[in-house]
């Protein structure tokens, strides 16, 4: 039988080193033989050879780093990235993330003339073309539900605050308050995602994934990134927030927050065993190193970098944390000023007092989730209670950061994944309404370093429906957070898939200058 | 009679002699006397007239530039036909461009004070500029033939030079109602301001409110358009009295009643509406400067008062431009043996090297004292930062600390000084935050303080010198 011409099955094997090609691609062929042997092991099933193909140009990238692979190991989150780009404003910042989507027009966004248009229905022209969810796109009617609540005017700079907040009220004159934020979608997921990663998708690095990344760590004892989530309180409408939100992305996941529990242990596990001491596991630990050394040798998968390092800091957390954790040395004038439910963890109040301590200890981000904003219904009903355990803390939080002095070096966040409609959802009562999710525009408010206090930023219009001033896009929000803490958002990029991410898109964004200091 | 025929037959003698056709000035006398009467049939009197008026008048702007650049290279234009006579030549047309131009111009401007109700000195004064600036054009125009014609030689270069004077004196009116009247030397040099006669008010307390925070915020923001140049609806906020008394529309300050005042009515609207102010686009006032006027009519918006419940004037001391450190690159190597060595760590501010390091003892807290310390004096010129929250240094430190004269910022919250030697820091020129929160100090030990030119932020919550429940002087 003639063979066929492109059949080699008796020529001799292909020696890849031999063939005039460029260097790098016979690099590339040396990192496959990793694959190859990764692929033997694995038993060759079809779809480990997607996730190989995806690792293949990280691992070439770790084995090209060479030496310095193993140096970031003893120095977790070590900056050899040329950052921060510029002299930083904040060195640290404080995220009170409230998720579910809070109602602007009932808080801070103060809409007089709504009063007299009880139960009309909003103008067309206010409420154009927009997609509506799937809660409210079947109603027949859109009728305007004013704030149950009164407003007044407070501080040097008259602003408007709601009844529900007259904690909040005492700092507007520190605060910059954000009317016009906007985000482009409509739904919790897809906007919690965009607002925490600058993408709907999962999968990218979150905001504090890239400070982590960006600017390493401060403290080596403690995670640079850490996250803790607030007890649900089962009178609230709570959206489920998971790991997902404070993921590393493609990023090492290292640089992943890192989630304290809100009861019982912060931190599973993190006590050593009867008949176990420091020592032992000390050696426990190099072992374990030794093994993961030899493995990253072998397969050279920048994973294993990142579980060494996380190994160690795990070590580290069995001091730091309890120290962390331990307030029975607060003094009484923190308990005057957080209020009695700051003692029970878990509470709001109790994660704002912890996330200062973590700032004097130079954590570098922690982020605070308030779940149960999403009014759907019974707004009358749900909002005093969810403003009572947040109000106070946040005004807590500040004036503690304030008097410590801690305030004119970290960047304090307070925002949601979108805002809320001015008409009713379902029921339109004298006494109650619900609102519905809202994009075009949310409040969101920051202070401390880099931003400028005592202002109000952006005009919606006269149903808080649309920005009629200044509007600040999530693009922007996070861009000029990020220039708050010394980064070009332009400039923090990682190589993946073939494009420089950067946690802000690829679309254009910018620092909004008018709310910089 | 002997004197009128000898004041004809020297008219006609002249006339003669400038060769001038009997049409042509008569033309220019009856044109003149056209301009003249001008502001006698429509009288600016300060009452707004048809909107059309209006919004032709606001292309005055627009166009004037074009007349004043043709007017300027009219004398040019002559200079240089000494040597290029073609030029000259030029020059004639030149003019009569110029005067076709202005005429246009000048009723332009004519019908956006009348239409807009303008009235005020410099609005006076720009108008009779501009007819002058006419007339002068058309005798230029009349007597420059018998200067060509080498007959005259002094006339039309004395007119024209007349003429560009106007020109210059008309344009700075016209400048002074569009830009305010002190424009030109806001930014001048204070010496050479001396030689000006000052907007300084009169026969008020310099420490009073209304010296300090409201009638600049006015002089600033308003009195382009409400001042003595320029009146519009008949208010002029220049000076107390005239802000107290209002303009057409009555009182603009109620005391007492800030949401009764007009004044911060208009400048609160939404900057869309039409009756916003500053209008046109100017800067419009602050959030702090609404605040101060609403506080300051709140109060009863007298002239005396000094200080208003409610507001704090924090003395205006300018954060200091840091100052650039010199490059660190080479002693990198030595950085990093330090970090292995004590623990505590030098990290540069930013990538450039100029923003210094910062000294961070974070990690090693517990155990770094002030020996520790000593050893990082050599990079001092370097350090602009030292984060010394909770280490164990002592008041041992501050001879070593006094040295670190490129800090801006020093941390020493929850470590064991007491304050005794606080004055060393005097040699800290550069430092603006000083954070002493949780130590032992007290309001005397921090008494030496108050000699730092730059420190702003000054903390001591929980000490003995902690003044209240707030911390002391803070205004970040």
């Amino acid at each position: 039988m003639k063979q066929h011409p492109l059949c080699s099955d008796c020529e001799p094997e292909l020696d890849i080193t031999r063939l005039p090609i460029p260097t790098a691609l016979k690099c590339e062929w040396s990192a496959m033989e990793t694959r190859r042997r990764f692929l033997g092991r694995s038993g060759k099933v079809l779809g480990w050879a997607a996730l190989a193909s995806l690792l293949g140009e990280a691992a070439i990238r770790s084995q090209a780093a060479g030496p310095d692979a193993k140096s970031s190991v003893t120095a977790p989150g070590r900056n050899n990235l040329g950052l921060p780009h510029f002299a930083p404003k904040a060195k640290r910042a404080i995220y009170l993330f409230m998720s579910g989507g809070p109602p602007q027009m009932d808080l801070l966004d103060y809409k007089p003339n709504l009063a007299s248009q009880f139960d009309k229905d909003i103008p067309d022209s206010v409420r154009g073309n927009q997609q509506l969810t799937g809660m409210t796109a079947g109603q027949s009617r859109f009728p305007i539900a004013p704030s149950h609540w009164g407003f007044k005017q407070y501080g040097q700079t008259g602003s408007w605050v709601s009844d529900l907040l007259p904690y909040t009220a005492r700092m507007v004159d520190d605060l910059t308050i954000i009317k016009s934020t906007n985000t482009d979608a409509i739904n919790h997921e897809p906007a919690i995602m965009f607002m925490n990663t600058g993408n709907m998708n999962p999968g990218k690095p979150c905001l504090g994934s890239w400070l982590a990344y960006g600017l390493g760590s401060m403290n080596d004892n403690l995670p640079t990134f850490i996250v803790l989530q607030t007890k649900t309180n089962p009178k609230e409408n709570n959206q489920p927030v998971s790991s997902r939100l404070w993921s590393s992305g493609f990023l090492s996941s290292e640089y992943a927050g890192v989630g304290l529990r809100s009861g019982g242990d912060p931190v599973l596990y993190l006590a050593d065993p009867d008949g176990v001491d420091r020592e032992v596991r000390r050696k426990m630990l190099d072992a374990v190193e030794e093994m993961n050394r030899q493995t990253l040798a072998e397969v050279g998968d920048p994973e294993t970098n990142a579980r060494i390092a996380q190994y160690e800091m795990a070590f580290r957390m069995q001091a730091s944390v309890p120290e962390l954790t331990d307030l029975s040395k607060e003094p009484q004038s923190t308990w005057d000023l957080y209020g009695p439910e700051a003692r029970e963890p878990g509470t709001f109040a109790y994660n704002c007092l912890l996330a200062r301590r973590m700032a004097e200890r130079e954590v570098r981000f922690v982020q605070v989730y308030k779940r149960g904003w999403d009014v759907h219904g019974d707004v009358v009903g749900m909002l005093p209670v969810l403003c009572k355990e947040t109000d106070r803390a946040c005004y807590a939080l500040v004036t503690d950061l304030k008097r410590r002095g801690l305030i004119d070096d970290t960047l304090v966040i307070w925002a949601g994944e979108f805002g809320r409609t001015v008409y009713s959802q379902g029921g339109l009562s004298a006494e109650n309404y619900g609102r519905d999710h809202h994009p075009r525009c949310f409040t969101t408010w920051m202070v401390g370093g880099g931003v400028r206090p005592g202002i109000t930023y952006g005009e919606t219009d006269d149903y808080s429906y649309n920005v009629v001033k200044d509007p600040v896009h999530v693009r922007n929000f996070n861009a000029t957070i990020l220039a708050c803490l010394g980064i070009d958002h332009n400039r923090l990029t990682y190589d993946f898939q073939g494009l420089d991410q950067r946690l802000t898109g690829p679309a254009p964004a910018y620092v909004v200058k008018g709310l910089l200091a | 009679m002997i004197v009128a025929e000898r004041v004809t037959g020297v008219a006609r003698g002249f006339i003669q002699r400038m060769r001038l056709a009997r049409p042509a000035w008569l033309r220019v006398i009856s044109a003149a006397i056209l301009l003249l009467a001008l502001p006698f049939v429509f009288r600016l009197d300060g009452h707004a007239h048809s909107d059309w008026l209006q919004f032709l008048g606001r292309f005055h702007p627009a166009l004037l530039h074009l007349p004043i650049g043709l007017i300027v290279l009219v004398p040019a234009l002559e200079i240089a036909g000494a040597k290029q006579p073609a030029l000259r030549e030029a020059a004639a047309w030149v003019l009569r461009a110029a005067l076709a131009l202005a005429l246009p111009t000048l009723a332009l401007g004519y019908m956006l004070a009348y239409g807009a109700g303008d009235t005020g000195t410099t609005v006076t004064r720009h108008m009779w500029g501009a007819i002058a600036l006419c007339i002068a054009l058309m005798l230029c125009l009349l007597v420059r033939p018998a200067w060509a014609a080498g007959v005259q030689r002094w006339t039309y270069p004395l007119l024209l030079t007349a003429t560009l004077l106007t020109l210059i004196w008309t344009s700075h009116q016209g400048g002074s109602i569009t830009h305010g009247g002190d424009y030109l030397t806001r930014y001048m040099p204070s010496h050479l301001r001396a030689l000006f006669p000052s907007s300084r008010l009169e026969g008020v307390s310099p420490d009073s409110f209304y010296a300090s925070s409201i009638h600049p915020v006015l002089d600033a923001k308003c009195v382009v358009c409400h001042g003595a140049g320029t009146e519009k609806a008949g208010l002029r906020l220049d000076s107390y009295a005239n802000l107290m008394r209002g303009g057409k529309d009555g009182a603009v300050i109620v005391p007492g009643k800030p949401e009764a005042s007009l004044l911060l009515a208009r400048v609160t609207l939404p900057p869309g509406d039409s009756h916003f102010m500053p209008a046109e686009g100017r800067t419009p006032l602050t959030s702090d400067e609404i605040s101060w006027i609403r506080a300051w009519i709140h109060s009863g918006a007298t002239l005396t008062a000094t200080s208003i419940p409610g507001i704090v004037l924090e003395e205006v001391r300018a954060e200091p431009a840091p100052q650039p450190v010199g490059d660190y690159s080479q002693l990198l190597p030595e950085i990093q043996r330090m970090k292995q060595g004590v623990g505590a760590k030098l990290v540069p501010v930013s990538t450039n090297p100029s923003d210094g390091l910062i000294l961070r003892t974070v990690d090693v807290a517990s155990t770094f004292g002030d020996t520790q310390l000593a050893e990082f004096q050599r990079f001092a010129p370097y350090i602009v930062e030292a984060e010394l929250a909770r280490t164990a240094i002592t008041d041992g430190s501050f001879d070593t600390l006094q040295k670190f004269t490129h800090l801006r910022a020093l941390h020493l919250e929850g470590t064991s000084i007491t304050g005794s030697n606080l004055a060393k820091l005097n040699s800290l020129t550069q430092l603006t935050y000083l954070n002493l929160s949780g130590t032992k100090v007290n309001a005397q030990s921090i008494g030496p303080l108050k000699n730092m030119p730059h420190l702003r932020h000054l903390y001591v919550f929980n000490t003995p010198a902690q003044p209240d429940e707030t911390a002391a002087r803070s205004a970040p």
